[in-house]
């Protein structure tokens, strides 16, 4: 590491103009504080000022003044059966996609590792989903599913099985957005699982097969631990993600049908606009924020992460 | 001496079954993996009546440009896709300026009190924040100082997340590099600025082209934000625009599918000009592919 003080040698060394000798030395502030003070103004400030929003009532109409209530928004939290339906939803989700993801992409790392690691073009080709936007994506499947001319169903018509609404049903609603989401985001896992192989090191294996060890043995003894920081790293942004799921849903089932894929991220919005109580959504707000504060400083902090 | 051969030839065939497993995978999943993409864009190019048919027509027979004629030049999608432009491009412009600055300022210097370790983190914790919980601050933000409906909103909105973004993935192209060099160029007379001006900057370049182009493909496909922040066709962005065609009376599919293929195009194009990158990108400059 370079630290600061070579570079105030140097500064001392070059004539300059005193402007240009302060702001060579303290360079290591300058340099970060732009971005620093972005993101306190985007970050922190919006926080504080969501905390003075959760503790108002806030009329839609400008011109009314906030009324404060206090606890209240937060109390409400307790008793809204909508919030409790939304957080459910949520914690299905996440723990199905990503649990889904997790192991096809993992399975399919570990069976194409060898075969595809040089084809980089069909490795880009498998990655693309999850670059595309979300709205394009959930239009896609949109069509697929589409109950009357969808080619789910066609193939459903074809394979001799009952044909169904897919998204409008009440109980495969939740699973037709998982299985966009699924197709969307495995490539993710599969690529890091794909990169973390690629860094393993051979001397241990070639140890453990002149031992005689099983290769179910040695993935579980060797493969498996190695992989474990760069399975973290996965599980944390997918997991992340998936809390904060809402373009998939606005499309394909505006929340329903009978509530069953309103996830948190729609509820809030609801509250906000539709039924236009932001003090409300900012108190729902500050309980996600709390969650995933807490969700990913217990992850970054296992991992070292900042390091 | 009569085992020995027959071990051989069971795991040769073994090793072959292995083989042939993984290669029908493969196919299977591209075809899983780009069918709906094809789907969409067949869709785009069908008479309406196609689009309906059953069963679906999977091939479309009378291809038609009548739904991007109806998309981009009568309806306002041309204008959609130029603010998803303009917004992109400006997002971007900020974040890998500042983020470029204190990438390096982290991957570089020294800081009292384990304050680059403390920096870093909550600067990546801000990347984790989700957009629903920042909408309403910034929903009455923008309403107070008149800006809702403005591209400039946008910008700020989406530099919360593109900054910290760019300042991780440059902080983790820099510490790539050998100090040396820049050392070297101290030595030699040159400022700790002009080092890196002059010495890490151009060696950082495919890493901030890339940079760029994650920057460029988080604004274009955000949602949520815009979904909020904008109200008429002078600020939507492209996905906003196409969500606005999925309507509770009608969904105007050939529509839709036109500008959603037109809307994945570009970012096709990026994925492949930043695939070397992608492991690194994706993972936020954790996880160096």
């Amino acid at each position: 590491m370079v630290g600061s003080a070579s570079g105030m040698s140097t500064a001392q060394l070059r004539p300059g103009g005193g402007l240009e000798r302060w702001a060579e030395r303290h360079l290591r502030v300058l340099m970060l504080a732009p971005t620093v003070i972005i993101l306190l103004g985007l970050t922190i400030f919006p926080s504080i000022y969501m905390f003075y929003a959760a503790v108002h009532k806030i009329s839609p109409n400008p011109d009314v003044p906030w009324d404060f209530v206090g606890p209240g928004n937060f109390v409400r939290l307790l008793s809204d059966q909508q919030f409790h339906v939304a957080l459910l939803n949520t914690t299905v989700f996440t723990v199905l996609a990503v649990t889904v993801e997790f192991l096809l992409g993992l399975g399919l790392a570990l069976l194409l590792d060898k075969y595809i690691r040089r084809l980089t073009f069909l490795k880009t080709m498998l990655m693309i989903p999850m670059m595309l936007p979300p709205i394009a994506v959930a239009i896609t499947w949109k069509l697929i599913y589409e109950p009357q001319f969808g080619v789910l169903n066609e193939i459903m018509y074809r394979l001799g099985l009952p044909l169904q609404a897919w998204a409008g049903d009440v109980d495969l609603a939740m699973f037709s957005i998982i299985v966009a989401d699924v197709w969307q985001w495995t490539p993710f896992i599969f690529l890091l699982m794909l990169a973390g192989l690629a860094s393993l090191p051979v001397e241990p294996y070639e140890a453990a097969a002149l031992d005689g060890a099983s290769s179910w043995r040695q993935f579980w003894d060797l493969t498996l631990p190695f992989l474990k920081p760069v399975i973290a790293i996965a599980l944390l942004l997918r997991v992340m993600d998936a809390l904060r799921l809402f373009d998939l849903v606005f499309i394909l089932t505006g929340g329903g049908p009978a509530d069953r894929t309103k996830v948190l991220s729609l509820y809030i919005y609801q509250v906000a606009y539709r039924f236009a109580d932001p003090g409300y959504a900012a108190a729902i707000s500050l309980f996600v924020l709390f969650v995933t504060i807490i969700l990913s400083t217990w992850f970054m902090n296992r991992m070292r992460l900042a390091d | 001496m009569e085992i020995v051969p027959k071990i051989h030839v069971r795991s040769r065939l073994r090793e072959m079954l292995v083989r042939l497993t993984a290669y029908v995978t493969i196919v299977v999943a591209l075809v899983v993996t780009l069918f709906p993409i094809y789907w969409i864009a067949a869709n785009s190019f069908k008479f309406d009546i196609d689009i309906f048919a059953v069963p679906p027509e999977w091939v479309p027979k009378n291809p038609t440009l009548k739904h991007y004629d109806e998309a981009f030049i009568q309806r306002p999608f041309l204008r959609y896709a130029l603010n998803s432009f303009l917004v992109a491009v400006g997002t971007t412009i900020v974040s890998v300026c500042f983020g470029t600055m204190a990438g390096y300022a982290l991957a570089r210097f020294s800081y009292p009190w384990q304050w680059r370790r403390q920096i870093s983190f909550w600067i990546l914790s801000t990347r984790m924040m989700p957009p629903i919980v920042s909408i309403i601050p910034l929903y009455l933000f923008f309403n107070y100082f008149d800006m809702l409906n403005t591209k400039s909103a946008l910008i700020i909105a989406y530099t919360a997340f593109n900054l910290p973004f760019a300042t991780w993935m440059m902080k983790s192209y820099f510490q790539d590099l050998p100090v040396e060099l820049e050392e070297a160029a101290m030595v030699d007379g040159d400022t700790r600025w002009g080092a890196f001006l002059h010495v890490a900057l151009p060696l950082a370049r495919p890493g901030l082209a890339a940079t760029a182009i994650f920057c460029l493909i988080i604004s274009w496909n955000e949602f949520l934000l815009s979904l909020i922040i904008t109200l008429t066709e002078q600020s939507q962005t492209l996905p906003i625009g196409i969500a606005g065609r999925v309507t509770q009376y009608n969904t105007y599919w050939g529509e839709i599918s036109a500008a959603g293929f037109m809307a994945c195009v570009p970012i096709v194009v990026f994925a492949f000009m930043v695939q070397k990158h992608l492991v690194r990108g994706l993972s936020l400059g954790a996880v160096k592919g």
